[in-house]
């Protein structure tokens, strides 16, 4: 930056980022010190801000009483598997998007984009219908499928972004030098990309770890079940027990922050080569 | 703005235009333009499974779950289906209900959407420059964009209960209130309560894409503008916004989409309650589902997709002059 | 071409975990070597009932070594909609809950098999009470068999109701209102009454109304007074809805007006409210409270009306059968299992519902704690007279939607009472002049 930035502006740039910064955390805060009450202090009044004593019975509860080691599992496969297999063939529909031109294009970028504007909710009956028959309910690849699918118009979309800024000089000079298309697309291409894919690959992963209505509609056994619909069964069966509710809500967002805090650079940098392009 | 902009370049991106407009394009006009059969295989090859995947899982359940919105379709009796044309949306349109909804859906997008931007915006621009433990910063403030949307809900739901809640803990410590208020037991509180929600969890997106869209401009434009003599508050008007003019303009666009489509946060702190005053489209077509309504339900998928279509459209016409002007 | 070749590798890694994993998850329907195995849905889930299911379920499994079952069981206020999927799909369904809700939309799409001949010379039947034998072959067949009773009763606080004063638990909804009243806000964060306003509402404020008019309730019909009308029309039901609403004005909670089944189990067992209307399931749940003791609740019979009475809707449930189901005779079996003398027992006891075998409710459990209120109701049949309310005819879930909204709608003063009942007395009025079903 050229210009130098007043003092008053800075107290004041610093300030807001506190303030923010509290707000965001806050509710973290909230939900682990909740998790962290003994049974019956969560409802104790006044409200503790700091438990008197910590204790780990909502943590061992809810991997005693429910399998939420089994539903981590199960997202995690769900999640890793989709996410990969997702951004892998978004990348290749995506640079044909970007380096080709053919017939029909824009109606296929409009049919991608399409599926972004459609609720769930409307196919929801017929792909259970669908999955019966290829007897895929209640099947953790059948719903890996149906997140594959829903994660790719968006990643195309997004990808297609970070070619355009990629020029094809650099494909092209690999091509020259004896690389086949695809061996160009990995070799150089992809490297390249590596922050743009990243953030692909992290945003498919946080979409398909945190589904809940698919996977409420198409999982039936506790055992097949992932971490949204099991804390979906949570809250509605009977007692709303808020202390193990939280426990198992920081278990759920720890893993993707983790990702995410780890990741931010890339997803950044990313979206600054790409930008995005809608 | 009347000041003629200082920018000449425009970032080429579009949305429903193809994806012609490559930076440095020339080289590859002539090879792309030439259709070869071996091209025409590495299209294919390259398109297939993803065109395979959306069409089978997405297209195929979505147009034959289209079709039960021109059916009677209801769970009491789901042998007989007849055709009834556009009677369920007749029955959408007379519900009592409709009016509240389609404006709690107006409100829901609105007030969760200007807030989000507007923080998002000036997180963004205090985030551009760098100081110490800016990553730290990052990682910690943008990490909401990575919880579901069902867990936020239930997160604020517990935060906004009216006996329990720290929400009213705090307002009463800081003086603002004398006694709880039942936030979820209210129309106007609870309404309040979910875009906080939506506001707490979106800001985030927002502050991404528009960081990363600053960081894209090239530093030599503020170099340029500064030696003009621009002050701040110029420079940021005349040069930056019409230079991530296109990204912000697609940013609220897909914003407004994925607002629009969202009940995770409704559904997880009211369910659409008290009195169905906080339902927007999208809640309400779940409702109908559990109420076995599928012919409804159905049709409101429809008018939903229809409102964000003509919606679309009308914005990308909008921004369209917009984009020529800075250019 | 090392990076094509990384990038092949990759792709076959997914691919074999892909297949590895269609390959370990195909366990649906029979299994081999002459076992069977059972796909079982149950609706009213709860974590303490689903435990004592699985083990009833073992122990079926050891007396049929040859037959597996496979429990499932969805969140409650979804089961439903799931197990209409299962059956409209026709697969990964044998046996599941039918309940008095859904076994006509369910036995109309013909979903649900009709078990009359194989449980003609059923011996079961023989233990069964009349009631119990009546709801299992009513709607056109045997489409369940029922596996409890369930009937509202009144928990209270015992502790709280001495402080106020009280040596008794309410008998009326009158002294409901008074005691409920005098406790709110006694003590901060203490409330009256577990206001029911959000999911299924209706519920209460309907036996409000059916106590207030229990002198002319049709019994075959509990939203229906004797001379053709509803009951929404009489003038006492608006004495009996505004008697309800000022328990929420004077002795709730403010946030009840979203309060569903776990807010106001949880408000009970919190220690926050001092007074909640529910099923008997409940005593289960409640026992495992940490906040409260045994010593500190207890139940009472249903408040009654004006003129001393009060009627105790039935509500039951029990097992049935998928159409589609390839293995109905080990299903038939498994049903008769469940309906059997010991194993319902069993299940009623430790589920806590009103038991389905004849001179059950004469054993020790029903004379102790929060039991004796069902045996003094029992008691009293001209007092708390039993009746049906139509549970079963298909628009009941559209009816219980509308009828919550329109309650919420009061509390929030959006509706009078007036309006209110104006409103639910044409919905009724309209339907059954229809002639739907």
């Amino acid at each position: 930056m050229i210009n130098i930035e007043s003092r008053t502006a800075k107290i004041v740039r610093f300030i807001f980022l506190g303030i923010w910064l509290i707000i965001s955390l806050f509710p973290l805060y909230w939900i682990v010190i909740t998790s962290l009450k003994p049974a019956g202090a969560v409802f104790r009044y006044p409200l503790q801000y700091w438990p008197a004593q910590f204790s780990l019975e909502n943590y061992i509860n809810i991997f005693s009483k429910a399998m939420f080691g089994r539903f981590m599992i199960n997202s995690l496969i769900v999640a890793l598997a989709a996410g990969v297999i997702a951004t892998l063939i978004s990348l290749l529909a995506s640079y044909v998007l970007a380096r080709f031109e053919f017939r029909n294009k824009t109606a296929v970028l409009m049919a991608f984009l399409v599926t972004q504007m459609i609720p769930a909710f409307i196919a929801l009956g017929p792909l259970y219908l669908m999955m019966v028959k290829l007897k895929l309910v209640d099947n953790l690849l059948g719903l890996m499928l149906i997140y594959i699918a829903v994660c790719i118009p968006f990643s195309t979309i997004m990808l297609r972004g970070f070619f355009a800024n990629i020029p094809d000089a650099l494909e092209e000079a690999a091509m020259i030098d004896g690389c086949s298309r695809i061996g160009a697309l990995f070799r150089v291409v992809v490297p390249v990309m590596k922050p743009g894919i990243i953030a692909a690959f992290l945003f498919n992963f946080i979409n398909c770890w945190n589904e809940l209505f698919l996977s409420a509609t198409l999982m039936n056994k506790d055992a097949n079940k992932t971490i949204p619909t099991a804390l979906n069964g949570f809250i509605t069966t009977f007692n709303i027990d808020w202390g193990s509710m939280s426990a198992a809500a920081v278990l759920t967002i720890l893993p993707t922050m983790l990702m995410f805090a780890l990741a931010s650079r890339h997803i950044i940098q990313g979206l600054t080569a790409g930008a995005i392009k809608g | 703005m009347v000041q003629k902009p200082l920018v000449r370049r425009r970032r080429p991106s579009s949305l429903a235009a193809s994806s012609d407009g490559v930076p440095g394009e020339g080289s590859g006009v002539s090879r792309r333009r030439t259709f070869t059969a071996r091209r025409g295989f590495i299209i294919l090859a390259f398109f297939l499974p993803a065109a395979l995947f959306v069409g089978v899982f997405t297209y195929y359940p979505i147009v034959s779950g289209a079709q039960m919105a021109f059916r009677r379709w209801q769970l009491s009796n789901l042998i007989d289906n007849p055709w009834v044309g556009f009677h369920n949306f007749v029955t959408i349109f007379t519900d009592p209900s409709f009016g509240t909804i389609a404006l709690n859906t107006v409100i829901w997008v609105v007030a969760s959407l200007v807030p989000q931007f507007i923080i998002g915006f000036a997180l963004a621009l205090w985030l551009r420059r760098r100081f110490r433990f800016r990553g730290l910063y990052q990682a910690l403030v943008f990490f909401p964009w990575a919880i579901s949307g069902f867990l936020i809900g239930i997160l604020f739901r517990w935060m906004f209960n009216g006996e329990f809640g720290v929400i009213n803990d705090i307002l009463i410590k800081v003086g603002l209130i004398d006694k709880g208020i039942p936030w979820l037991a209210d129309p106007t509180t609870a309404m309040v309560a979910v875009i906080v929600a939506n506001v707490w969890y979106g800001v985030t997106f927002f502050a991404i894409i528009i960081l990363a869209a600053l960081q894209s401009v090239p530093e030599e434009l503020f170099e340029a503008a500064a030696l003009d003599g621009a002050s701040r508050t110029r420079t940021l008007f005349a040069v930056t916004v019409p230079y991530i003019a296109t990204t912000l303009a697609l940013t609220v666009l897909l914003r407004v989409i994925w607002i629009l489509n969202f009940p995770d946060i409704i559904w997880a702190m009211t369910g659409g309650g008290p009195a169905n005053q906080t339902h927007i489209v999208t809640t309400w077509m779940i409702t109908m589902t559990q109420n076995g309504n599928y012919g409804i339900a159905s049709a409101l998928g429809l008018i939903i997709v229809a409102i964000l279509m003509v919606f679309s459209a009308f914005y990308l016409l909008a921004i369209r002059p917009n984009k020529r002007q800075i250019g | 071409m090392k990076f094509t070749r990384k990038v092949a590798a990759g792709v076959g890694v997914a691919l074999a975990c892909v297949t590895v994993l269609a390959g370990c998850s195909d366990d649906s329907g029979s299994g081999s070597g002459g076992t069977v195995t059972l796909q079982m849905v149950e609706s009213l889930t709860n974590p303490a009932r689903t435990t004592l299911l699985k083990s009833i379920l073992s122990d079926f499994e050891k007396a049929h070594p040859t037959i597996k079952v496979e429990l499932v069981s969805p969140p409650t206020d979804q089961a439903d909609n799931k197990i209409q999927q299962m059956l409209q799909a026709g697969s990964g369904i044998d046996v599941l809950e039918v309940r008095d809700l859904t076994v006509g939309p369910f036995s109309t799409n013909k979903w649900l098999y009709d078990m009359t001949a194989d449980m003609k010379d059923w011996a079961g039947w023989a233990d069964f009470t009349d009631n119990a034998k009546a709801v299992s072959t009513t709607s056109g067949g045997t489409y369940f068999i029922s596996s409890g009773f369930y009937g509202i009763s009144l928990f209270y606080r015992k502790d709280l109701i001495q402080k106020a004063g009280f040596s008794e638990p309410p008998d009326s909804w009158d002294d409901l209102l008074t005691q409920a009243t005098k406790i709110q806000g006694s003590a901060p964060n203490t409330y009256g009454y577990a206001f029911r306003g959000g999911k299924n509402g209706y519920t209460n404020i309907t036996l409000a109304i059916e106590a207030y008019t229990a002198d002319d309730i049709d019994l075959s019909n509990a939203y229906r007074l004797k001379n053709g009308s509803s009951m929404f029309a009489d003038p006492r039901a608006l004495a009996a809805t505004k008697a309800y609403l000022n328990l929420f004005t004077n002795a709730s909670p403010p946030s009840a007006v979203a309060w569903g089944y776990p807010e106001m189990v949880e408000g009970f067992s919190n220690g926050s409210v001092a007074f909640l209307l529910q099923d008997p399931e409940v005593i289960a749940t409640l026992a495992q409270s940490t906040a409260i003791t045994k010593e500190q609740w207890t139940t009472a019979p249903m408040p009654v009306g004006p003129t001393g009475k009060s009627i105790q809707p039935i509500a039951t449930g029990g097992w049935g059968i998928a159409a589609a189901s390839t293995h109905k005779p080990e299903a038939v079996k498994l049903i008769q299992y469940l309906s059997s003398a010991d194993a319902s027992l069993k299940f009623t006891q430790g589920n806590s519902m009103v038991p389905v075998i004849r001179g059950a409710d004469k054993g020790d459990l029903y004379k102790t704690g929060p039991w004796q209120s069902y045996l003094t109701m029992n008691a009293a049949p001209t007092k708390y007279i039993s009746a049906s309310q139509p549970r079963g005819v298909s628009w009941w879930t559209d009816w219980g939607t509308k009828a919550d909204a329109d309650i919420q709608s009061v509390l929030i003063n959006k509706m009078t009472p007036e309006q209110l009942l104006a409103g639910w007395d044409k919905y009724w009025t309209d339907k059954w002049a229809s002639g739907a079903k």
